[in-house]
């Protein structure tokens, strides 16, 4: 992803010259790259290259992806002997509502997994490209650090955060907002926002890399042009940054949903797996129940099936919109 | 030529090591077991047990691991239908672990073993039906045993003994008796119980403190087993929910009990006496005379509605051992479960925290200490029969700690609570 910006960078940069760059559009919307055309002597050679890795992709990969395809149409407890029961798993997905439920809630997160970090992400981007500022480096590796962090521990330390005698509740009291402070996580209402929050405080780091690193590969003469036409700063962010970051938009908008979509350790930890009632559950912890408290292997596969199918229709969706506004951009 | 003679010899000398080395190997057993045993003392012990089992028996090598029990479940029915698995492991009681396990011809019926050994009488005959399943699994408490507990468990209520004294209270008789001393101590500006339902399952525990003295071994028996007939949806099960509800209402619960887990803030909450009772499980005891010695602290079973009748309390056998049906020396683990649940380990097992399944010598006990009252808590209920069950083992334990967080919040009615648990419990058949 560090070098697809970097490329596109230094392709902004180049000698506007319209003849090559519909050439190397054409070429990659053919799927031919410069390397692909050149003439290579022994092409068997590549393939034993790529060899190890690819066994690897295929042992950890592609077969548990087949095989968890196939037991979908099984009824099978994860060690038992598995029988064939057709679309019977599906069906009854379809009737369970616990999983319409998780379903929602997924969705529910993508506001704060997705939109949020998003619209954080291009804030601080705003703030911390358009002037020198004194410690840059700092800034940017501080607010990237929660989404190193392992979600586990994330979980444990916004648990204690957000605790009964925990400091959110504590400094609430403290300014006088006593009767706001609340057990955060053990509140029907208030838990799905909680977790929602952290998640969003994992999030924005990211975007905002991916932002910060687009924004560099805009075009210094664009702001220059604007200024002298008297744009504001909000009119350079919504017609120079903006239209510059589309294709950062979408690659952080995938990355994101991916991760709503896929959403488990972070509700495992913080909620002790989607609690107050259900107000919390994802599809992911209810498939980890299915699967290893209830023994229904069979049937957590088909809810797997049902996630990834919806994670690969909207990448396919945005990488679509992508490719289309990269043609815009190239013509 | 001459030269190559070295490396001749060599070679064969190789080839003698090799031939030897496995009949060499061959007089070693190795009797690999998995067990829960791992906070320090227990793992201590549980290496000790495994010496001692060693020397007992030459050539015998006990390779013992102690895994979490939450990965201990999601491993072992890999591992048991898998080569290279233990030959003693410790099984979770249950539908969908030992029951699922049974069915799928994984573990070994140990009848024969239980009549050689004598293990029917090492504790209450009853609780046998807690590790037996029919042959196919299909019917819970009936059929041949799996698994042989050494540990047993009791949920009662631990209470600060000055904070009774200073009120003036006594150890109540019967559930009216309880209900009043909640009432006192909050009429006297404490908060009656610490508890806290972030966890979801100490929440099961609360509930069913209430559920089992106003309910009958009988019908707790029959939902649990699954007998024909059996429903969550009785007059006692829904007055168990409504005066939950109404323990919340009258504040016998700590504010913001909603946000407080189990192991930190319900713990810290009893330990700091910002409450006067703590309804949870016998296996606090051992944490409790750590952090807080044994003279400040008692422990009694929640009494029964009717004076006469038998105090019914959550409680059984701890997590048995059972032997894979792999195991390529089933006598030998056998032998294994015997020596690790018999009388001599259950000393042992006081020692470091546990409560033995095994009747304990009275001897070796001081009165007016907590372990004493631990004891006797599970003697009495053990003795009379009056052995009640968690809820969990028959309907699923996620469901049941939702269906509680909404009646805790009052975000469902105490009738909804039953019809929602009778649901669950039908789903999961």
């Amino acid at each position: 992803m560090a070098g697809e910006i970097q490329e596109r960078g230094l392709a902004v940069r180049q000698p506007s010259s319209l003849s090559t760059r519909s050439q190397s559009l054409l070429a990659r919307l053919s799927g031919e790259t410069t390397l692909g055309r050149r003439p290579h002597a022994r092409p068997y050679q590549a393939y034993l290259f790529i060899l190890p890795g690819l066994l690897l992709y295929l042992v950890f990969v592609l077969i548990p992806i087949v095989n968890t395809f196939r037991y979908s149409f099984y009824e099978w407890t994860g060690f038992s002997e598995p029988t064939y029961i057709g679309l019977d798993n599906y069906t009854n997905l379809f009737r369970d509502k616990d999983f319409w439920t998780a379903i929602s809630h997924n969705f529910f997160f993508v506001i704060f997994y997705t939109i949020l970090p998003i619209l954080l992400g291009l804030f601080l981007t705003s703030l911390l490209t358009r002037q020198r500022l004194r410690g840059m480096v700092f800034f940017r590796t501080g607010l990237f650090i929660p989404y190193v962090m392992s979600p586990v521990v994330v979980g444990i330390i916004w648990r204690w955060l957000f605790a009964l005698d925990g400091p959110i509740n504590h400094v609430l009291d403290a300014v006088g907002l006593s009767s706001v402070a609340r057990p955060w996580l053990g509140d029907f209402t208030f838990a799905p926002y909680a977790t929602g929050l952290v998640g969003t405080w994992i999030e924005y780091g990211l975007c905002m890399v991916i932002f910060i690193a687009g924004a560099q590969s805009i075009n210094e003469e664009l702001y220059d042009t604007a200024i002298v036409f008297g744009a504001n700063a909000w009119q350079q962010f919504r017609y120079v940054t903006l239209p510059g970051l589309r294709q950062q938009i979408l690659v952080a908008f995938v990355i994101t949903f991916i991760a709503a979509m896929r959403l488990f350790d972070l509700i495992f930890v913080l909620t002790s797996g989607g609690g107050p009632g259900k107000t919390t559950l994802v599809t992911s912890v209810l498939l980890y129940t299915e699967a290893f408290n209830q023994n229904h292997a069979g049937y957590a596969t088909s809810m797997a099936v049902v996630l990834t199918v919806i994670i690969l229709v909207v990448s396919v969706v945005v990488t679509r919109l992508q490719a289309r506004s990269e043609a815009e951009e190239l013509v | 030529m001459f030269k190559l003679r070295p490396f001749v010899i060599a070679l064969v000398a190789v080839l003698v090591v090799l031939a030897v080395a496995p009949a060499a190997a061959q007089e070693t057993t190795v009797l690999t077991v998995w067990d829960v045993w791992t906070r320090d003392v227990e793992d201590a012990m549980g290496e000790e047990l495994a010496a001692e089992f060693e020397a007992a028996h030459p050539g015998v090598d006990v390779q013992r691991t102690a895994y979490l029990f939450d990965d201990l479940m999601t491993t072992l029915p890999l591992a048991l239908s898998d080569e290279g698995g233990p030959d003693v492991a410790a099984v979770n009681q249950g539908r969908t672990s030992m029951g699922a396990l049974v069915e799928a011809g994984l573990i070994l019926p140990l009848n024969e073993y239980a009549d050689e050994y004598g293990w029917w009488n090492r504790y209450a005959p009853v609780l046998h039906a807690r590790n037996s399943f029919t042959e196919d699994g299909s019917v819970y408490g009936e059929g041949n045993m799996y698994g042989m507990s050494n540990t047993a468990e009791v949920v009662g209520a631990y209470y600060w003994k000055q904070a009774f004294a200073d009120m003036g209270l006594e150890i109540p008789t019967t559930f009216a008796e309880f209900e009043t001393l909640l009432q006192t101590i909050k009429d006297a500006g404490h908060t009656p119980l610490a508890f806290g339902s972030l966890d979801g399952w100490p929440a099961i525990h609360e509930y069913s403190a209430i559920q089992h003295p106003l309910s009958t071994v009988q019908a707790i028996d029959d939902f649990i087993f699954r007998r024909e007939g059996a429903t969550f949806v009785d007059d006692a099960n829904l007055l168990a929910a409504q005066k939950l509800v109404e323990w919340v209402d009258a504040g016998y619960f700590p504010d913001g009990f909603e946000g407080m887990d189990y192991d930190n803030a319900t713990l810290q909450t009893f330990l700091n006496q910002d409450a006067v009772m703590w309804i949870t499980g016998s296996w606090m005891t051992s944490v409790l005379v750590e952090q807080a010695g044994e003279e400040g602290i008692g422990f009694f079973v929640i009494p029964p509605a009717d004076p006469e009748d038998p105090p019914l309390a959550i409680g059984g056998v701890g997590i048995p051992f059972g032997i894979s049906a792999r195991s390529a020396n089933p006598d030998l683990a056998a032998e294994y479960i015997d020596f690790i649940t018999g009388p001599d380990t259950a000393a042992r097992l006081l020692e470091v925290g546990f409560l033995p399944a095994a009747p304990v010598d009275p001897s070796a006990l001081t009165e007016g200490t907590l372990t004493a009252d631990t004891v006797n808590a599970w003697n009495l209920i053990s003795s009379k029969n009056a052995v009640g069950h968690y809820l969990d083992w028959a309907v699923p334990l996620d469901d049941l700690n939702a269906s509680l967080q909404e009646l805790l919040a009052k975000q469902i009615t105490p009738e909804e609570f039953v019809a929602q648990v009778q649901e669950a419990y039908e789903g999961a058949a």
